[in-house]
């Protein structure tokens, strides 16, 4: 292990960080394609989706006793994790969703908390972690290597990465052609004048759960893998790193949250190798969300509408 | 929907009218039972969990000012705790400070730190910060897990690496309360003179003047309220009785470490808070309980692990917020009566039934 004191803008040893840019790269794609979901669901329906984290562990931890414990192929629990999270989603916007309609965006956002809150006591009661025990839930991309400008990368990385980009892309494309995303984007004007233009607002929503679901369970089974181990409190806790992304992204802006998600995720990996603040390294999503949040708030005015919160 | 009209808000607590007198003799008989009769009469596992509920219900306290009065919430009022529990084990290594001054200092510092996070924070609202507390909650845990608590060395942290620990003191206990029952006692009364002090505050101007910023800003701006001076003063005062709080969790535990304090708790408050009843201080005692006494009585005496609870307080906070933003402190009593109207309806019912049948 090297061992780097100082911290120079210059005198960066870049081929010594070309492995941490590469793992930061990874788990800057899952931040911004979790980011992503978050935004889009965000613009829908008016729910920041605390409980993002959680549906993506939950789904990962399922994955795993199903590889463990029964003799499902690994290709069906993988696809059953990123089910998961569409249908967990799909269901409480079906159910919770029209309740919480006409309610603040504080009061929607509590909700997804309980719902995490479930899910957590879930897992902790159902697979609870116990002294040196860890699981695995390594996907089958992850044993494929290869040297790319002198860093080794597997291709779970570059999915990661390429997953998010992908997504980013054709999400903007989606919410421009098509008519599903014309309503989306109406929704997210106003919702009251949308339903009443014929949009058929449960609906768009139910989608827009379902979407981001799918996103979030697809967002903790790569996560599973890059972070080495399945810890799901940790996978719960990724909701933070792309809520900032999300933040970065003024919870709007798609193209800026793939920035802000990927940002993180180098930042947080190139400083890893440094000793003098490496301990601090896992505050990055939060000091970055704090600076964020405030640059929103700068030209903060007295206002009555709604979306004031 | 306003991010609080609990039926409750000011009316309960208003000095002058005549339920007041019913709620002071409610509140002192429960502190006369629970000073008096509780140590005498459960065993000193149950002490030790008391005296926690005491103090968790300060922090809770703390939050349903700053949510249920002034409608701002914070998500991270368990790392505010662990700030005050850090200075207060900082201070009782570095000074000779009596308890009582330890508290002051400590809740002092502790409301400098809040007012400093809020400063900035107060130019956002609802969401954002909701969002921005938990965004330095999850900072401020990483900061502590990387310079850990005070442990009797030198320097800002505190901190030596030494491995034999035996030699060192634990935070010091007040003099008049070392054993735990009597550090229960202790706990339980500046628990009960920080709920004073909340009282003292909701019931007169201040109160006032959170109440109208929580119902609309701008007609509160609009009547002259500085919006700004008292958003701060809510602030200070949930940081104040948070860092007192924190100092009784030092005292309580001893040798506190990174682990005591687990930040992502504040979640968990916050259900528990708004479970209990957000608009009350009663709801703030019941928020201690779920979060300290309920989880011990599972796992202590019956043996069943309490991460199930949970599960029950997600489902719990669901219901407050779609059915009874009140929370207990307000449903149960509502639905008690409502359960004795039925019964009497039912009795009335099987009674007259049986006089027709005859």
């Amino acid at each position: 292990m090297h061992s780097v004191v100082g911290f120079a803008v210059f005198g960066v040893d870049w081929a010594f960080l070309k492995p941490y840019i590469v793992l930061g790269l990874a788990l800057g794609g899952v931040y911004a394609l979790s980011g992503v979901g978050l935004v889009v669901l965000y613009q829908t329906t008016g729910v920041l989706n605390i409980a993002f984290g959680a549906v993506g562990a939950t789904g990962a931890l399922i994955s795993y006793y199903l590889i463990e414990h029964t003799g499902v192929p690994d290709w069906v629990a993988f696809l059953v994790c990123i089910a998961f999270g569409g249908v967990v989603s799909l269901l409480y916007g079906l159910v919770f969703g029209p309740a919480f309609a006409a309610r603040d965006p504080l009061v929607k956002m509590m909700g997804t908390l309980a719902l995490a809150l479930i899910l957590l006591g879930l897992m902790a009661w159902r697979a609870p972690i116990g002294g040196a025990f860890a699981r695995f839930l390594t996907l089958p991309t992850s044993s494929h290597r290869f040297g790319l400008f002198g860093a080794t990368v597997n291709w779970t990385q570059v999915i990661a990465l390429a997953f998010a980009v992908v997504l980013t892309a054709w999400t903007t494309i989606f919410l421009r052609i098509t008519s599903l995303g014309t309503a989306m984007r109406a929704m997210a004007d106003d919702r009251e004048v949308a339903a009443m233009l014929g949009v058929p607002v449960r609906r768009v929503e139910a989608s827009a759960w379902l979407g981001s679901g799918l996103v979030c369970g697809a967002a903790g089974l790569l996560l599973a893998d890059l972070l080495t181990s399945l810890d799901y409190s940790a996978l719960t806790f990724l909701v933070i790193s792309s809520l900032a992304a999300a933040l970065i992204g003024r919870l709007r802006s798609l193209w800026l949250t793939l920035a802000g998600g990927i940002a993180i995720g180098v930042v947080q990996g190139v400083i890893t190798p440094y000793e003098s603040i490496t301990r601090f390294r896992a505050a990055t999503p939060f000091v970055l969300a704090i600076l964020a949040l405030l640059w929103m708030g700068r030209h903060r005015t007295v206002t009555i509408s709604r979306t004031a919160g | 929907m306003g991010t609080g009209n609990g039926p409750a808000a000011g009316a309960s607590w208003s000095f002058i009218d005549g339920g007041t007198l019913r709620q002071l003799g409610i509140a002192s008989a429960f502190l006369g039972v629970v000073l008096l009769v509780v140590p005498s009469t459960l065993g000193s596992d149950w002490v030790t969990t008391l005296t926690s509920v005491a103090i968790y219900s300060v922090v809770a306290a703390g939050l349903g000012i700053l949510y249920g009065r002034v409608g701002m919430i914070s998500l991270g009022q368990i790392a505010l705790l662990a700030i005050g529990t850090w200075v207060a084990t900082r201070l009782s290594y570095a000074t000779a400070l009596p308890f009582p001054v330890l508290l002051l200092v400590t809740g002092a510092i502790t409301c400098v730190v809040g007012v400093l996070i809020g400063l900035p924070a107060l130019r956002l609202s609802g969401l954002y910060l909701a969002l921005i507390t938990l965004m330095a909650a999850g900072a401020v845990t990483i900061v502590f897990k990387a310079i850990d608590f005070p442990n009797g060395g030198g320097g800002f942290t505190g901190r030596t690496a030494l491995v034999d620990l035996s030699g060192l003191e634990p935070v010091r206990r007040p003099a008049l309360a070392l054993g735990d029952t009597a550090y229960y006692r202790y706990a339980v009364i500046v628990s009960a003179l920080m709920f004073l002090l909340a009282l003292a505050h909701t019931a007169s101007k201040p109160g006032r003047a959170w109440a109208s910023i929580r119902e609309s800003e701008p007609a509160a701006l609009a009547a002259g309220v500085n919006v700004t001076v008292y958003k701060m003063w809510a602030f200070a005062l949930a940081s104040f009785m948070t860092g007192v709080a924190g100092c009784l969790l030092a005292a309580q535990i001893g040798q506190p470490t990174a682990t005591s304090i687990q930040t992502q708790d504040s979640i968990t408050l916050l259900a528990t808070v708004m479970i209990g009843g957000i608009y009350s201080l009663w709801g703030a005692v019941v928020a201690g309980a779920f979060f300290q006494l309920v989880p011990f009585i599972f796992q202590a005496q019956w043996g069943i692990s309490p991460n199930f609870l949970l599960i029950i307080f997600g489902v719990g906070l669901l219901q407050v917020l779609l059915t009874a933003p009140g929370g207990l402190v307000q449903q149960l009593p509502k639905d008690l009566a409502n359960l004795g109207r039925l019964v009497v309806k039912g009795v009335r019912k099987v009674a007259g039934g049986g006089k027709r049948s005859t």
